[in-house]
């Protein structure tokens, strides 16, 4: 494989990319709706209720206080309101871990689907580039505007909880094994997996208009993945964590081969242009 | 060495032939036009030859290369201008040209030089910092033309290379196509429609129709091959009634004759012999001969007649210059 082609196949995807106001807009507007917008608007009523709001309510089970007092620095002295503001911050984290999900769903639409939009997949058809070669430089220049969206969003996301939260357990949020694995490789993972599935979409459909709606479709199982991995979240036992990583790795691995599959140029020319 | 050579190239979509055993020889430095209507194989043939599409049977080497074994070589060492410019058109042309400068593995210090030296060639204006975007359609033409050419490939593949451009940027390549296949011997394969840039331009014509090689050679050689439909022209300066029936008399071939312009056009069987014995005849029979002319068959109406005999193509292929 020749990573200089890759490279420049990346940095024309890019540059193309982000002087498309719509791209532009999801991948700066996606993270602001949720890493800003919905958890303020979700936090912030529940901060202006007045404390005493909250005496007489009824506690949480023993067993779950007991495993979020694991995870969460004086979990125990937040009192109700801000174990309920710990607990709200925790499931908005999922809103967080979607972004690497749904961003390349855009972005793969626009970098492959585009490509036979405007007619321009049969010159790079053409080009010395193998198979390998496109697929990994798709893979990448669709995944790396979802890392830099979910890296600002995560950045956002921690310090306005931490702002929120900080005064009820004088500590950080999210600072935890499992809060930096969920960022740093299972959302990684799921980015990855999804722009695989949305390059199998593209040998499918005409227009990025009708990748859009598809992906929708292809990306509600991750979502539900994602989901089911937050809620098992406070439960997950590192060799539960590690068995995850690998599951996804290796699904990475089988859709690359059949993503690479899919870019045989016949079927592509067939297919695609 | 051949640039191109196929034996038995065979292509089938399902039950359709594109292209049917189809056996070319293209030399080195030659400039080769395969002529056809839409739908008759130009595009799945050169799709074939740049290893887009596999052949179902026969085969092809392209600069020495086999198409099953050798692709990535081979398309390493091709350019090739699709049907439509295909340019990224939020890029910018400098962009546009320096993204497949780097897939061909262009020199990073030998792009900028090409750039300008490629924008001197084909007359580019002072737009390489615009859009691709927002260029005239001809203008992005001559962009992907230049951007095929770019990498100084051995053999280049145009399809339909002047089709959007003026008449000045059109002589502007052909000129530099002529300038490139004999200063640097860059074997060119052109698909075209247009029948006076084909005669004009290439040393050697095919035509294809239904995915079949119908004609092929030069194109004063197929002109040759069609002689016998050389119009001969007889011109008077009175016209006599019987003029017509000289003609029919001597059994030969009447396409045309008109009383006020004076004339009767005929084509005549084995025209160098004929033609002094006809002439001879009709002074003898005190016709006023004021000029006799022959003309030969022009490539545009061997193509036509060809292509009718072969057939309506089929239009509803849309794997095919669609």
């Amino acid at each position: 494989m020749d990573w200089g082609r890759v490279k420049a196949l990346v940095k024309k995807d890019l540059r193309e990319m982000f002087k498309s106001k719509y791209i532009l807009s999801a991948v700066i507007g996606m993270p602001i709706l949720f890493a800003i917008l919905i958890p303020l608007s979700t936090l912030y009523p529940m901060v202006v209720i007045d404390p005493s709001e909250f005496e007489g309510e009824e506690e949480l089970p023993a067993s779950f206080s007991n495993l979020m007092s694991l995870i969460v620095p004086n979990w125990d002295d937040a009192g109700a309101q801000g174990q309920l503001l710990i607990l709200t911050a925790y499931i908005m984290y999922i809103m967080v871990l979607l972004i690497p999900i749904i961003l390349p769903a855009v972005t793969a639409s626009e970098t492959i689907v585009g490509e036979k939009e405007r007619k321009t997949m049969e010159a790079l058809l053409v080009s010395p580039l193998s198979e390998t070669e496109l697929v990994t430089g798709k893979i990448l220049s669709s995944f790396l505007p979802s890392v830099i969206g979910t890296a600002f969003a995560a950045l956002t996301y921690g310090i306005i909880t931490n702002i929120t939260i900080y005064p009820y357990i004088n500590s950080l949020l999210f600072l935890d094994v499992l809060s930096i694995v969920f960022l740093f490789v299972i959302a990684p993972l799921l980015s990855i997996l999804s722009v695989e599935l949305m390059i199998l979409i593209s040998t499918r459909v005409t227009s990025v208009r009708d990748a859009y709606q598809l992906g929708s479709l292809v990306v509600l199982p991750l979502i539900m993945i994602v989901i089911g991995l937050v809620v098992s979240y406070l439960f997950i036992s590192i060799l539960a964590l590690i068995a995850s990583v690998a599951i996804l790795l290796t699904l990475c691995a089988i859709f690359f081969k059949i993503a690479t599959n899919v870019f045989d140029r016949e079927r592509a020319i067939v297919k695609l242009v | 060495m051949l640039a191109v050579e196929t034996y038995n190239l065979t292509k089938m979509f399902h039950k359709l032939k594109a292209v049917d055993e189809l056996n070319l020889e293209i030399k080195e430095a030659e400039i080769y036009s395969l002529l056809g209507p839409n739908g008759a194989g130009k595009t799945t043939t050169v799709r074939l030859l740049t290893g887009l599409l596999r052949p179902t049977q026969g085969g092809a080497r392209v600069l020495g290369l086999d198409i099953s074994n050798d692709l990535q070589e081979i398309r390493s060492r091709v350019g090739h201008l699709t049907e439509t410019p295909a340019l990224y058109e939020r890029l910018t042309v400098r962009q546009n040209l320096d993204f497949f400068a780097k897939l061909y593995e262009v020199p990073e210090t030998e792009i900028k030089p090409r750039i300008e030296e490629i924008v001197d060639l084909f007359e580019l204006p002072e737009k390489l910092d615009e859009p691709a975007g927002t260029l005239s359609k001809g203008m992005k033409q001559k962009v992907a033309i230049a951007r095929a050419m770019f990498h100084k490939p051995e053999l280049i593949f145009l399809d339909e290379p002047t089709a959007s451009l003026s008449p000045e940027s059109a002589k502007v390549v052909r000129e530099q196509i002529v300038k490139l296949a004999k200063k640097e011997r860059r074997t060119f394969f052109i698909c075209t429609h247009n029948l006076f840039e084909a005669e004009r331009l290439s040393s050697r014509v095919g035509i294809i129709n239904h995915g079949k090689l119908v004609a092929q050679g030069s194109p004063a050689e197929l002109r040759e091959m069609r002689k016998d439909e050389t119009v001969t022209i007889f011109r008077f300066s009175t016209w006599k009634s019987n003029t017509k029936e000289f003609f029919e008399d001597k059994k030969i071939e009447i396409v045309e004759h008109n009383q006020d312009q004076k004339y009767v056009s005929a084509i005549i069987k084995d025209i160098e012999k004929q033609t002094p014995s006809i002439i001879s005849s009709l002074a003898k029979n005190n016709f006023q001969l004021v000029e006799v002319k022959h003309e030969f068959p022009t490539l545009e109406r061997i193509y036509l007649e060809l292509v009718e005999l072969e057939g309506v193509p089929r239009e509803e292929n849309n794997m095919e210059d669609s």
